[in-house]
């Protein structure tokens, strides 16, 4: 365990030692992906299998002026992520 | 010790700044104040003692920070001495 | 007249460039904000020349409310507005060290 921490010496590690485990990735314009990691390039280009998508949107409500936030939810068997669009990766909780 | 403005490059400006307080306006609603450090060719610049300056839709948020690094790629303007405070 | 941006020398009073700045923080408690507004709070882990970085323990927090815990982060660079050290006593947010 101790080995694999020493293992992160660029961020990008973090990521190499995500492959083909369950990430999640938060991107722009509020969307939010969970899905199994299979390849990433330096760009964070990533192909991601078995996965979540989860888009927020928040509306007012034309009479109240309340916001009013939803949650879309879709599975997608397999996707290309362009990397410009990354905001943040987070490798599967590991024991802290 | 006389120069002529116009032969100064806008490195050796920023750089004569160096230990002095400076203004930053990010392109978009931040400003910050803070003494310069250091910077780089980018413009990366560390600020120490900070005061950052948003301009939120509820109004005017003000941060304290320690010591940051700057990132320069959203920096519009530079002001040597200067603040947006009258304070 | 012998400051210049390249000095290399450290302590009080004295040149910090970027790269100083990024070698001094490794390990250390810091606050990351985004272009966003949204700020991380973590232990540095690690970062590269393109301000990508590795952060450990870290919480996010959107208008100052912590909305989400992380074991490990990576956050892609060309989203960082800046890097700060944690204030040890900000005096905006009480509660001093224990």
């Amino acid at each position: 365990m101790a080995e694999e921490e020493s293992a992160v010496k660029e961020p990008l590690d973090l990521i190499r030692l995500s492959l083909e485990e369950r990430i999640y990735v938060k991107l722009r314009s509020d969307r939010e992906l969970r899905g199994k990691l299979h390849a990433y390039d330096q760009h964070l280009n990533m192909i991601l299998g078995d996965v979540e998508e989860v888009v927020t949107t928040v509306e007012i409500d034309d009479e109240t002026y309340e916001e009013i936030v939803r949650t879309t939810r879709r599975t997608v068997p397999f996707l290309f992520v362009r990397g410009d669009g990354v905001i943040l990766v987070s490798p599967p909780l590991r024991s802290v | 010790m006389s120069h002529n403005p116009s032969q100064l490059l806008p490195s050796e400006l920023i750089d004569r700044c160096i230990g002095s307080k400076i203004w930053v306006i990010m392109k978009g609603d931040k400003e910050l104040v803070g003494t310069l450090k250091g910077f780089d060719v980018y413009v990366n610049m560390v600020l120490e003692d900070v005061t950052e300056y948003e301009i939120t839709p509820e109004g005017r948020r003000i941060t304290k920070l320690d010591q940051i690094l700057l990132n320069g790629n959203n920096i519009a303007i530079l002001v040597p001495g200067g603040s947006p405070d009258p304070e | 007249m012998s400051t210049a941006a390249g000095e290399k020398s450290s302590g009080g009073g004295s040149v910090k460039t970027p790269a100083d700045f990024l070698k001094s923080i490794r390990g250390r408690p810091v606050v990351v904000k985004l272009n966003s507004g949204v700020d991380y709070r973590g232990i540095l882990a690690c970062l590269d020349g393109y301000m990508n970085i590795a952060m450990e323990q870290t919480e996010e927090y959107v208008n100052g409310q912590l909305k989400n815990k992380y074991g490990d982060a990576f956050i892609r660079g060309n989203n960082v507005l800046y890097i700060s050290t944690t204030k040890k006593s900000s005096p905006e947010v009480s509660g001093n060290s224990t």
